[in-house]
């Protein structure tokens, strides 16, 4: 049986806002920054940077434009590298929200964009992840993988790139999914 | 001819290894005699090439690989080796794999190989793919091998990422790989064939869908981290080898299914699992399938 599932649209933060957007030279420098707003009481989303100001692999942090100040305060207290700030958000994307869940009987298998995990539902074991491309993803196969999914640090927390953040999607979609069982890791962030 | 194979794998700082690929008695793989850890990923499509050559009795897939977990260290180093490599081996084909999707490294690649190795094939998948399409250059590769997502990803002119895949590319039932292998190739975010990966897996060249493959049907596959990097681990060798594009993708969808159903797949068994089914399924089908009989 395979299910099709779309979250709902999220707002943007502070939607009727004009935005603008933090800018990093690494995926994991805008999951901090994400967590570490988010922490302090920031609403902010994670976008993908205008098309003109891409290398590849990227991710921003979209938030009011007049909340720029002190979050840049809050980044550099906490140690979190920024590259820039932008104050035009014009052209960003946000991440892939596609979500499919395929039923094995035994396993469940929860597809978020382009990135699979596989759980034993009678024991909640990780028996599987897959999709990807980036270079964290067989690294998250190997600290994943036959472990029970309430024990593992999640996949936000230890990868780098996108294929990472989408990974913990899926992760936290296995969790909502397994009846019964509080699993999800705590973390530093919220995967939404 | 020689498959050389560009990527990374799971393990912080480490060093670069270039040379040969062996595949142990424990399936795990080594390369220039180095054991690399066996995940899904580069390790599977590397531990499929080498069931190829080993069946065709052709060289080792050669493989140029650093450690990388997601930082980019490694593929920068990758990069960095790649023309020398590229000047002394003269591979007949070159696959990009597992690596961080930078897109001005990608650039400088292709460029360099253009000059050094012109008549190579250009095969890309997983990162390697990602920046390939993002830096526009997946019209100079021969193959990439996306899943159904990924095809929509390659359809979507303005991503640069699969994470960033357009909602209107995802119709009502899923992606449709043969509309969006049309709109890859008009929009120049396809290479020249694609092997798209699906239950139903599909050949395209320039655009059109040549085959479709879905027998032996094993949906498990799908959930088997690796099987997907096996496929490609499949083509690049059939290709190194001198088999014809088209046929490189069909003998590779057609073993990867039929040494899924020789082992019994179900969700919780690995790509190595698939692996060493693939002489049996090799050695049993490849003559029918492809025309390469071996004696």
């Amino acid at each position: 049986m395979q299910l099709f599932g779309r979250k709902e649209p999220k707002r943007s933060p502070g939607a009727d806002e004009a935005l603008g957007l933090f800018l990093f030279d690494a995926v994991n420098d805008a999951l901090g920054a994400e967590r570490t707003l988010k922490a302090v009481g920031y609403d902010v989303t994670l976008v993908a940077p205008p098309a003109r100001l891409r290398a590849g692999c990227d991710l921003s942090v979209a938030l009011p434009r007049f909340e720029h100040v002190g979050a840049a305060r809050t980044l550099a207290e906490a140690g979190v590298h920024v590259r820039d700030w932008i104050d035009d958000a014009e052209g960003t994307a946000e991440v892939c929200d596609l979500v499919t869940t395929v039923d094995f009987g035994e396993w469940l298998m929860v597809r978020a964009g382009n990135m699979k995990i596989v759980v034993e539902k009678a024991t909640g074991t990780i028996v599987n992840t897959s999709g990807g491309g980036c270079p964290d993803i067989p690294y998250l196969n190997l600290a994943l993988v036959g472990r029970r999914i309430d024990e593992v640090t999640r996949p936000k927390d230890l990868g780098y790139t996108l294929c990472g953040l989408m990974l913990d999607r899926a992760y936290v979609e296995a969790c909502a999914q397994l009846d019964g069982r509080d699993a999800c890791a705590p973390a530093g962030g919220d995967a939404r | 001819m020689t498959l050389l194979v560009v990527a990374t794998y799971p393990v912080i700082d480490g060093p670069v290894l270039e040379g040969p690929v062996t595949l142990e008695p424990d399936g795990v793989i080594a390369i220039a005699g180095t054991r690399v850890p066996s995940s899904q990923g580069t390790s599977a499509m590397l531990g499929a090439a080498c069931q190829v050559a080993s069946h065709l009795k052709i060289a080792a897939p050669y493989a140029l690989v650093a450690g990388d977990i997601g930082r980019g260290d490694g593929t920068r180093h990758v990069y960095e080796r790649l023309p020398e490599v590229a000047a002394r081996l003269r591979p007949s084909a070159v696959a990009f794999h597992y690596m961080q999707p930078v897109m001005a490294l990608m650039r400088h690649a292709v460029h360099r190989l253009a000059e050094v190795v012109p008549d190579a094939l250009l095969v890309a998948d997983a990162g390697g793919m990602y920046a390939a399409k993002a830096a526009g250059l997946a019209t100079r590769f021969e193959l990439m091998t996306p899943d159904v997502g990924e095809v929509g990803f390659l359809a979507d002119p303005e991503v640069t990422h699969p994470a960033y895949v357009s909602h209107y590319l995802f119709g009502n039932d899923g992606f449709d790989p043969v509309a969006l292998a049309r709109r890859a190739h008009e929009t120049g975010g396809a290479s020249r064939v694609l092997l798209i990966k699906g239950v139903r897996d599909h050949i395209a060249c320039e655009g059109e869908v040549v085959e479709a493959i879905d027998e032996p049907c094993v949906p498990e596959l799908e959930a088997i981290g690796g099987t997907g990097d096996t496929v490609t681990g499949l083509a690049c060798a059939f290709l190194a080898a001198g088999f014809p594009t088209i046929d490189a993708a069909r003998c590779a969808c057609l073993a990867n299914r039929e040494a899924g159903r020789a082992m019994g797949a179900t969700p919780a068994m690995r790509a190595r699992d698939l692996v060493s089914a693939l002489p049996g399924a090799l050695s049993e089908n490849l003559c029918r399938w492809g025309g390469a009989c071996v004696v």
